[in-house]
């Protein structure tokens, strides 16, 4: 009884310590604090690698290889760096590994057409703002299959969770340049993508 | 870009966000407007189609039900993990301390008077696989007559796994003195 007690109490007081302190916490073995970062940091994870992947299933499979990885190498977390940069960097890594599989680009080729579908069957009635996130989301996937892995991985952490450049270069094991080129050539290909599969964006272009 | 927009203007040129040559507040600003004004970011992706991802994107939404299994199988793997580990960390230390063990019988034989000559007949003291189960009879007799004087050595394996030896030495034989005794493993013993 009072074991089950002090756990709840510790759970109820992890819950409210920050990411930083959490990670220091699981860094010298405990628990409760590893189990309240994964909690708290899931969807973001799963968000992160769903964008790279391409699909929600092998997202959810990388965010586990994430977390299991953040508690192998938590001895290794450095609290004067942000959590969320190094959970980044290890998210980002796992999901361009996952990708580079044979079978996750099978299942990617299989996820981009059922999108196209999807998309093509989808309303205009998508007036809100997550759902128009997710209609981003899935327009994303559908054109980004031309992408290299550190591409696609560099524009989803710029463009979509709002990363700084030199966030990016921390995360992705290169100079800040390097990550400009990775972007310059991502938009240049996601142009044409989207030119290509779906013209209509490009309707009404007033220099065109 | 829309020359209505003053928001926009403030912001910065669109050119500049896609070369990635806007400081960070004026970045932001830009984003926030894109994601809230319709007009400016049709006008925007009319332009590069890749604006239309220029603007913050809220985290997927994930069903409680996914993000319990996701830590389900977290908290499993994790304890896999553990106990993995915990079995890798008791074999270092047993191969730690029987090779401490052998390190010190070495030792202890070079240091014994005239050690170093009995190391032969202690190799042919030392129990063969063949006789592993009752090479107590054999041994001490054996190390009694030849072994170390004065100590005396015995090499026992009555009762153990088949794969330890025990050596047993006392350095004052026949008289009631400490006895050092060590359990080697078989694989490294000397």
């Amino acid at each position: 009884m009072e074991l089950v007690y002090s756990q709840r109490q510790s759970r109820q007081e992890s819950a409210e310590l920050p990411d930083r302190d959490l990670a220091v916490r699981a860094r010298g073995g405990d628990m409760v604090a590893f189990e309240t970062l994964v909690t708290r940091k899931t969807s973001a994870v799963v968000s992160l690698a769903r964008r790279i992947v391409g699909n929600s299933e092998d997202a959810r499979d990388v965010a586990q290889m994430v977390f299991l990885r953040v508690w192998n190498e938590i001895h290794r977390y450095d609290e004067k760096y942000s959590l969320n940069t190094w959970l980044y960097r290890i998210a980002t890594n796992l999901s361009i590994d996952f990708l580079r599989s044979s079978r996750s680009r099978e299942r990617a080729h299989g996820a981009t057409l059922h999108i196209v579908r999807e998309r093509e069957e989808s309303t205009a009635s998508d007036a809100t703002r997550n759902a128009e996130d997710a209609e981003l989301a899935r327009l994303f996937e559908t054109v980004s299959g031309r992408l290299s892995e550190k591409q696609k991985a560099a524009f989803v952490l710029r463009e979509m969770q709002d990363c700084e450049t030199r966030e990016i270069a921390e995360i992705l094991g290169c100079g800040e340049s390097t990550v400009r080129n990775h972007l310059f050539n991502a938009r240049r290909i996601l142009r044409r993508e989207i030119g290509r599969l779906f013209p209509e964006f490009l309707r009404g272009r007033p220099l065109a | 870009m829309s020359p209505l927009c003053p928001i926009l203007r403030a912001a910065g040129s669109l050119e500049d966000y896609r070369r990635d040559a806007l400081p960070a507040p004026q970045r932001r600003i830009l984003r926030d407007h894109l994601a809230a004004c319709a007009e400016c970011r049709g006008l925007a992706a009319a332009q590069d189609p890749t604006m239309l991802f220029a603007r913050p994107f809220s985290a997927e939404e994930l069903p409680e039900e996914d993000a319990r299994r996701i830590l389900a199988n977290v908290r499993t793997a994790v304890a896999f993990a553990e106990t993995e580990r915990r079995i890798r960390r008791s074999s270092r230390r047993r191969f730690a301390g029987a090779a401490a063990a052998a390190a010190a019988f070495g030792a202890l034989l070079l240091m014994t008077p005239g050690g170093g000559s009995d190391r032969v007949e202690l190799a042919a003291a030392r129990p063969t696989p063949s006789a592993t189960g009752d090479a107590s009879a054999a041994a001490p007799s054996e190390l009694a007559s030849r072994a170390v004087q004065p100590a005396a050595l015995t090499a026992e394996t009555d009762g153990l796994p088949t794969d330890a030896t025990v050596y047993e030495w006392s350095p004052g034989a026949g008289r009631e003195e400490p006895r050092v005794v060590w359990i080697v493993d078989r694989g490294l013993d000397i």
